[in-house]
């Protein structure tokens, strides 16, 4: 049988490793991910343990990493993903690798920072060029408004250029000139006029083009101002409120010639530093491209590394040895496997003496490992969201595997809507390998891991979709229908037939608006659809009230199955585990008192299905007063279901009211018995120690044996430990506990299996109303216009169909199947407070950088 | 109403030729249906993938869960449909049909 059934056997082994060896030791284990190491050092701080230095170490190159990677994607040249992952890096290459990294980081830090020196500069001389042409303008301009300078002798064109015949009127004029942000020039030219009281006279140009903010980076639109004052003071002001809105101010040149000369200068310093900027650039663009060819599989080794030495933290330092001692649980089938990667590891690290393991018999309670493979995984992953199974515990997800697609499509059976479900779930099974599938995210990821789950509820759905004949709510005539609506008229019939029964003939039939056929006419009802439903029961006004007794029973039927599977189950745990008194005292008094009660309420419904028919149909009994009568001896008693009955309920209500007190009392009187009879019996319950080998000489005479003996050891180790307190009033307790809750939960799990009536009738009155109301409407139509009005009501029904049909009762469906299986059926043997193994792998470590890892 | 001129003797529709009806016989028995067919065909089918399948699956690691799978598929499926069919043997009651139905089951599927 597949490891699928049970868990797989674990032993706790020690690992000895040699000083030298222990990195590559550790590196071939995590490659391989076998084995789960326990925390030898529970109670040491992370500060405290032995290689937080080398953590640490770790973690910095972790960080010149990241910043590398942030550059180069900010640079825009793409990551190489290497497909295979490179083992973790040999001490030797360690410090080498730091000192490159550290060397390429300082480097790379200190070119960007000139590269943005550089670019700061570039802007400011841009600035003032066309600040200066700008300006140069204004003075132009001003030219014409002669009005504003009256006091002044008029100049000539020349000297108006030349200021310093202003001098000559005994005040100085001083311009300011510069460029401000597009916001703030009202702010600025306003606080101007309070403040100088308009002794300044302000011009301003819009610059065309749009100039980066070498602060924030944007590009934003600027203005040209100049303004020309009389005095110092006025000067200084005028000077703090630049500052004060962050102006870039550039000397303004008082002659022509002065103009031409800065203008000339600064168009060959721009052109300069244009080529050392490309070049600088250029540089760095090198540089990265460099860097990214090994960022990735650098990260990936540094990310191997610094998980070898948080393990390494975990094991505990023999110091007389000189080796590391390592806990870790190991599944039986990998030992082998185990001891060849330690061979490995020691011969890749040429240490002299190689590590070897020992394995240590225990009685605590190993992690609990199923293997599974991509299709087992959902399902598997379903049962562990509920719990994970108890060490060795029946796996109830082997069963999950067709019983809960099984139990989803009864409540969903839709031929259609199952074929397109099915559809899209072999669609992402398909494309399983596409790269946008397996990095998606959030809901198109639950979809994808589910994606089997939903290929087996698909498949299933159709199939129950065809029993239930119902594909879009219209049902299918294959086989031709069983009823024959011919044979209720008159002529068909014998005088003496007609006599005896109500037939119909035309007029009848045309004056009521409604009709029923009857099954107890000869030749109306010609025998039972051979694949599912009849579909006449499709055109019938009282569906409803067939279809509600067949689902009803349907469900019940299933649901007693389904539970006394579960117990069944239960044997088999006890079974394994060696404690067959369980068997006698627990399962087969709850097998009887289910089978007694609910197997009889079965068979009542198939023997009703089969022994009456219309003929007989006035007295048919209800089986659900029946049912009831059983438990409730009434005085009249009708006429039974079939002859004998009283008798037969009676035996069976002796049995389940003597198997109950055996429920309840049988194993705690039971191991009571054991306990005083037999003496210590080591009953396990509370939590035991751990036995150890620590002799040294034996560890070191062992080598690299196995112990052979270790197994039959422990059993016996096992029966030397001294008898834990045999609490009886705990285990009656519980033992109490459990059986209320099994015969109580009997009656409401059979009950809670009507679900899977309820929520089939509710899919199929969806898809009942979607069809009338969309679907029907655009049916009727006229031709001419119809066609065009049919696209859009398609189109309704399409989308109306996938979210509320598909979607909506999907989920439902799938959670009640869920429910159903975590209650109904997992209660009945299922323990469930294991705890999973997880291996040191490499391939567990997350394929991003997560800044989550603390420092240890 | 819609269908009072279709009476069989004035038909004059092409899809419902009348059809003489010989007296004593109930009505067409084309659409007779028995029970042990299917039963014998379904327990057959089922069977061979449940009891017979098994011993056909190759081995490997995977067997045990395959085997499981169809046991699991042919005991649930086989289930479902012998519920099906015995619900619907011996009808206490029958459909109910509205009088335009009557009309056209009588005169498409008969």
């Amino acid at each position: 049988m597949g490891s699928l059934f049970r868990s797989e056997p674990m032993c706790l082994a020690q690992l000895f490793l040699q000083a030298g060896t222990a990195y590559e030791c550790l590196s071939a284990l995590g490659e391989r991910g076998l084995v789960q190491f326990r925390d030898l050092n529970q109670n040491v701080s992370s500060f405290q343990r032995k290689f937080v230095g080398e953590v640490k170490r770790c973690e910095e190159l972790e960080r010149i990493l990241v910043y590398l990677v942030q550059e180069i994607t900010k640079a825009d040249i793409p990551l190489p993903q290497g497909e295979v992952s490179p083992p973790a890096p040999p001490l030797k290459q360690v410090l080498e690798m730091q000192e490159q990294l550290q060397k390429l980081e300082v480097e790379l830090r200190e070119v960007t920072k000139n590269k943005e020196k550089l670019r700061k500069n570039l802007l400011e001389l841009i600035e003032y060029t066309h600040m200066l042409r700008v300006t140069r303008s204004f003075v132009k301009r001003n030219v014409e408004f002669e009005p504003t300078y009256e006091e002044f002798p008029s100049l000539e064109n020349e000297c108006l250029l030349d200021y310093s015949c202003m001098q000559r009127l005994g005040a100085k004029l001083g311009f300011v000139s510069g460029l401000i942000q597009q916001g703030k020039a009202d702010a600025f030219e306003k606080m101007l006029w309070r403040v100088c009281k308009g002794y300044t006279i302000v011009t301003y140009a819009e610059l065309d083009e749009s100039l980066e903010d070498p602060e924030t980076g944007e590009i934003i639109k600027w203005y040209v101002f100049l303004i020309s004052f009389w005095g110092e003071q006025i000067g200084q002001k005028v000077k703090k409120i630049c500052d004060c809105y962050h102006c870039h101010v550039y000397p303004y040149p008082s002659t022509a010639e002065e103009r031409k000369e800065i203008q000339e200068g600064l168009s060959t310093r721009i052109q300069d530093l244009y080529t050392v900027l490309h070049k600088t650039e250029d540089y760095l663009r090198q540089v990265l491209c460099k860097a990214a060819e090994s960022v990735s599989s650098r990260a990936v080794q540094v990310r191997k590394m610094k998980a070898i030495y948080h393990t390494l933290n975990m094991c505990s330092f023999d110091v007389t040895n000189k080796c590391l001692i390592a806990e870790v649980w190991c599944p039986e089938a990998d030992l082998h496997e185990l001891r060849w990667a330690l061979e490995e590891g020691s011969r890749e690290s040429g240490a002299p003496m190689p590590s070897f393991l020992n394995i240590v018999p225990t009685k605590e309670t190993p992690p609990t490992l199923i293997r599974t493979n991509r299709f087992t995984e959902g399902f598997q992953s379903i049962v562990d969201a509920y719990g994970v199974g108890s060490y060795r515990e029946v796996n109830p997800a082997l069963f999950t595997i067709i019983t809960f697609p099984f139990l989803f499509a009864v409540m969903f059976g839709d031929f259609g809507h199952g074929f397109v479900m099915f559809l899209f779930a072999l669609l992402l099974v398909l494309n399983e390998d596409h790269p946008r599938l397996t990095q998606s995210q959030e809901i198109m990821r639950m979809f994808f891991n589910g994606r089997y789950i939903l290929l087996l509820m698909g498949l299933f759905s159709v199939y129950t979709g065809l029993i239930y004949n119902d594909c879009f709510s219209k049902s299918v005539n294959l086989f031709g229908s069983g009823w024959n609506v011919s044979a209720m008229y008159s002529p068909g019939h014998t005088v003496e037939e007609r006599g005896r029964m109500a037939l119909w003939n035309d007029s009848i039939v045309r004056h009521s608006r409604v009709l029923q056929l009857d099954p107890s006419v000869p030749g109306v009802f010609q025998g039972p659809y051979p694949f599912g439903i009849d579909p006449i029961w499709n055109l019938a006004t009282n569906r409803l009230t067939f279809l509600n007794s067949f689902k009803m029973k349907m469900s019940v039927i299933l649901g007693i199955i389904h539970m006394t599977f579960g117990v069944i189950l239960g044997i088999f745990n006890h079974l394994h585990f060696r404690k067959k008194f369980n068997i006698y005292l627990v399962s087969v008094p709850e097998l009887l008192f289910l089978l007694c009660i609910f197997g009889y309420l079965l068979f009542m419904i198939v023997y009703k299905w089969l022994a009456y028919s219309a003929t007989t149909s006035r007295e048919a009994p209800s089986i659900l007063i029946d049912f009831i009568n059983m438990f409730l001896f009434p005085t009249s008693q009708a006429s039974g279901l079939y002859p004998g009955q009283e008798y037969v309920q009676r035996v069976l209500l002796a049995i389940t009211t003597l198997s109950v007190p055996v429920l309840f009392l049988g194993k705690p009187l039971f191991l009571l018995w054991l306990h005083h009879g037999r003496g210590c019996f080591g009953v396990s319950r509370s939590g035991y120690t751990l036995v150890r080998r620590d002799s040294e000489e034996e560890v070191s005479l062992l080598g690299n044996q196995d112990i052979e003996e270790g197994n039959s050891q422990a059993e016996a180790g096992c029966r030397e430990v001294t008898c834990e307190e045999f609490n009886f009033g705990e285990i009656l307790m519980t033992q109490a506990i459990h059986s209320i809750e099994y015969c109580l939960g009997c009656i409401s799990n059979t009950a809670s299996y009507l679900r899977l009536w309820a929520l089939s009738l509710a899919h199929a009155q969806l898809s009942d109303v979607l069809w009338a109301m969309v679907m029907h409407v655009g049916l009727r139509v006229d031709t001419t216009f119809g066609v065009l009005l049919l696209f859009l009501v398609v189109a309704v029904f399409a989308v109306l169909t996938i979210f509320i049909l598909l979607v909506m009762e999907g989920l439902s469906a799938f959670l009640h199947a869920i429910r159903l299986h975590w209650v109904e059926f997992q209660n009945k043997f299922y323990v469930g407070a294991g705890t999973k193994f997880v291996p040191f792998s490499f391939s567990l470590l997350s394929s991003k950088f997560s800044c989550d890892d603390g420092v240890v | 109403m819609l269908f009072a001129s279709c009476a069989p003797e004035t038909c004059a529709r092409r899809t419902c030729p009348p059809r003489p009806r010989p007296a004593g016989h109930p009505g067409s028995d084309m659409t007779a249906h028995s029970f042990a067919l299917p039963v014998i065909i379904f327990t057959t089918f089922w069977g061979l993938i449940g009891i017979a399948g098994p011993w056909f699956v190759p081995k490997g690691p995977n067997r045990g869960v395959i085997i499981t799978m169809l046991v699991a598929t042919a005991v649930c499926c086989y289930l479902f449909w012998l519920i099906a069919i015995l619900a619907q043997l011996n009808p206490l009651f029958g459909p109910q049909l509205k009088n335009e139905t009557i009309w056209y089951v009588r005169f498409l599927w008969e």
